[in-house]
């Protein structure tokens, strides 16, 4: 692998994840978080030389809400700028490859929207393909149902498995002050909760929920200044699939086993075993075992997946997968609080988007540089 | 950047108002296989995928890049998708251009695209916006104002529009591709209806259906290709925010200053002597002598005056929008990389009946937003 410049998160900053933010539009509660994150690493805006957002129209239910963005990100005078109709993790991504270009030290990521503005599963049916897909009326449930029966059938995985992945997921996220359901709950009641689309249960599913996120990234030379523990970006890759639900083996995830092979060679990670944190962008304990497989995690390793809680607790749509990031960074940069691993060295996060993990991102991060 | 970045193929479809002949995929191919063919590229060839286009509202589909991938060729490849309003095909067209100068990737593909008789542009472009009473007046009755406001300040009289806009149509009938190449004369414009004061209808731009797409390749790769490629000098995206006290959205900060980024970056002194064609987004036909005073060509005030005496023509000094540009074609999301897309064909010297002589530096241009989004281009013959 060339050698690359040195990237890390330098901070992060989330709105607790709420089922509706009632007196705010997706900018005011954008604006607190972008103020905390550059006061994380004590600059003021102007010492960040790029902006790159991801945010999706259909998710604010109007045209263009990704400009009222550019009032509460310090936007003046004007900046160098863009923005991804995206999951914000893929604003990361792009950002790390801007600063790989050069002349860009600093760059500020957002992550907004007002999920609660619209009904996410009618939304999501409009990502499907217009001609044949989308007016079958399936939504993200149907489809997630689709990939969880296609992998049960593979692996003979049983309702009572997934259920245990839930509740691991949510016993987590009752110690993360961020999440958006707080309560840990026994398998054996989120088994008992009715099928949405069989084989998924209301307790296998994610509470769509409004927030805001910002992270800031800093190049080698500029991140040690802006921050105490920064965590260093080691690796990644993002790879997407076609989308046609029945021209793919459902119950694997080619893109995420490609694009996590990737990040890893790039990172110099032999295995996702040698992680001590895994954040994954997992919206059912289904998507979470067919993520395990295309990384190679095996239940009982030694890495620590969503010790956050993972979408189950909180799944506030295209800011999902940067909490993964700005998770790992809590965890390298000891900013985890109640929720924090102990001792990691490296951590590895997890991005997807579209239907049944149409398209997949991983970064692998660490406490040292990558590249000397 | 880290390394030089060329253009080396370009495509775009036949617009119209309507290709009901062909599906969303359908129409993104027909620009993307005369791009790769035009680099003498393969699908297999390519790294990386970037697809911008304008609010999904216009066609219904959310993130449309992602049943698009397969049509993209873009299957187990990295992609990402850019929205930047007005100005994403500019903005598309940098970011593959990223790619490229960040040693990651060797040749991407990017592509922008609009297909407007799926939908109706003017319900999609009528937000309903927070604290702000809607207009239900689409982009015409936004931008309208600020045509108004530059008239006050400047003593734009009232022909200057009729002017830019015959111009323009005259401009689009040597155009193979465009959407609108019927000629019409100032008399024509100045008989149209006013549809937002000053703004007439055939000072409008036509709503199209309609795709571009352009591979950026190394230095290396550009020079083993069978073309001549266009040489990415400089390339910056800007914007600014809508609500602050003494914003000039008449000439806006953000595209002076991402002008002056460009010609800093490609080591341009003076505009108006050193580049030899310009392609700038003129929605509505006022914004013609507000570009060229807002990109530097000239002081406040003189925009209209060049216009005026005519040397923006074809054959003048600095022909603008020799394409005939967004006036005479459309397709939102794919606008801003059709003006990148022929700027890079005027120094490619393949712009065929529409092509300037003598061209070596050549300017693309595209704004968006309330006039907040701006993303430029300079692309030059030589490296």
């Amino acid at each position: 692998m060339a050698k690359l410049r040195n990237v890390a998160v330098v901070a992060f900053s989330q709105a607790p994840i709420v089922a509706r933010d009632e007196h705010r539009i997706a900018s005011e509660i954008l604006y607190p978080e972008v103020r905390s994150a550059l006061d994380q690493c004590n600059v003021e805006r102007a010492a960040i030389d790029y902006q790159v957002a991801g945010s999706a129209d259909y998710v604010d239910g109007r045209p263009f809400g990704f400009v009222n963005a550019l009032d509460v990100t310090g936007s003046w005078p004007p900046k160098q700028d863009l923005h991804l109709e995206m999951d914000a993790a893929f604003a990361a991504y792009y950002a790390w490859v801007r600063m790989q270009a050069g002349d860009c030290d600093t760059a500020l990521v957002c992550g907004y929207g007002k999920n609660s503005e619209g009904e996410p599963e009618r939304v999501l049916n409009l990502e499907l393909d217009p001609y044949y897909q989308a007016p079958l009326g399936l939504g993200p449930s149907a489809t997630a149902a689709l990939q969880a029966s296609a992998y049960m059938a593979r692996t003979g995985v049983a309702d009572r498995d997934l259920a245990e992945i839930a509740a691991r997921n949510r016993a987590a996220g009752a110690k993360n002050a961020c999440a958006h359901l707080r309560e840990a709950v026994p398998a054996a009641t989120l088994a008992a909760t009715p099928w949405v689309v069989e084989p998924l249960r209301r307790g296998y599913l994610p509470p769509y929920g409004d927030s805001a996120v910002c992270l800031v990234l800093a190049a080698e030379g500029k991140a040690e200044r802006m921050c105490d523990r920064p965590a260093w970006i080691h690796g990644v890759d993002q790879r997407i699939e076609m989308q046609t639900l029945g021209a793919r083996d459902l119950s694997r995830s080619a893109g995420a086993k490609l694009a996590a092979e990737k990040a890893f060679a790039m990172a110099g990670l032999a295995s996702a075993r040698d992680a001590d944190v895994i954040e994954l962008c997992s919206a059912t304990p289904a998507e979470e075992l067919i993520l395990r497989e295309a990384i190679g995690v095996q239940a009982g390793d030694r890495s620590v997946l969503n010790p956050s809680g993972g979408p189950l607790c909180g799944h506030p749509l295209m800011m999902t997968g940067l909490i993964r990031l700005g998770e790992a960074f809590r965890q390298l940069s000891g900013r985890a609080g109640a929720h924090a691993v102990p001792n990691v060295g490296r951590a590895i996060a997890h991005a997807a988007q579209g239907h049944c993990l149409q398209q997949n991102l991983f970064f692998v991060l660490g406490r040292e540089r990558r590249w000397t | 950047v880290k390394r030089p970045v060329a253009v080396v193929g370009v495509g775009q479809t036949q617009h119209a108002s309507r290709r009901s002949d062909l599906s969303i995929p359908g129409l993104v191919r027909e620009a993307v296989d005369r791009a790769l063919a035009d680099a003498g590229l393969d699908y297999g060839d390519i790294d990386a995928v970037v697809m911008g286009k304008a609010p999904d509202q216009l066609e219904g589909v959310m993130q449309p890049e992602q049943f698009l991938a397969g049509a993209l060729g873009a299957h187990l490849k990295p992609l990402i998708r850019v929205h930047t309003a007005g100005s994403v095909g500019a903005s598309t067209a940098l970011a593959a251009v990223t790619h490229v100068a960040s040693g990651l990737f060797e040749r991407v593909l990017t592509v922008a695209w609009e297909k407007q008789s799926e939908g109706n542009a003017m319900w999609a472009l009528s937000p309903n916006l927070p604290f702000t009473p809607p207009l239900v007046a689409g982009a015409g009755g936004f931008f309208a104002p600020y045509c108004r406001a530059y008239m006050a300040r400047t003593g734009c009289p009232p022909h200057i529009g009729p002017m830019v806009a015959a111009n323009a149509r005259a401009n689009g009938g040597r155009n193979e591709y465009a959407h609108l190449r019927e000629p019409m004369t100032v008399e024509d414009v100045l008989q149209s209806p006013v549809l937002w004061d000053p703004i007439r209808y055939l000072e409008t731009c036509p709503s199209s259906d309609g795709a571009c797409a352009l591979v950026v390749a190394s230095e290396e790769q550009a020079k083993k290709g069978p073309r001549k490629p266009a040489w990415v000098k400089a390339g910056y995206s800007y914007a600014e925010a809508m609500w602050v006290p003494g914003r000039d959205q008449v000439s806006p900060q953000a595209g002076r200053l991402c002008a002056q980024k460009v010609y800093e970056k490609a080591g341009i002194k003076n505009p108006w002597k050193e580049i030899q064609t310009v392609e700038m987004y003129v929605p509505f036909a006022w914004f013609e002598p507000m570009w060229l005073e807002n990109l530097g060509f000239c002081d406040t005030g003189e925009g209209w005056k060049i216009v005026e005496r005519g040397e923006q023509k074809m054959g003048a000094h600095l022909p603008v929008n020799p394409s005939g540009g967004v006036l005479c074609t459309n397709p939102i999301g794919a606008s801003g990389m059709l003006r990148l897309g022929e700027a890079a064909l005027q120094v490619m010297g393949r712009a065929g009946e529409h092509q300037v002589e003598g061209v070596h530096n050549a300017l693309g241009h595209a704004y968006g937003g309330g006039a907040q989004y701006f993303a430029i281009w300079l692309v030059s013959d030589a490296l």
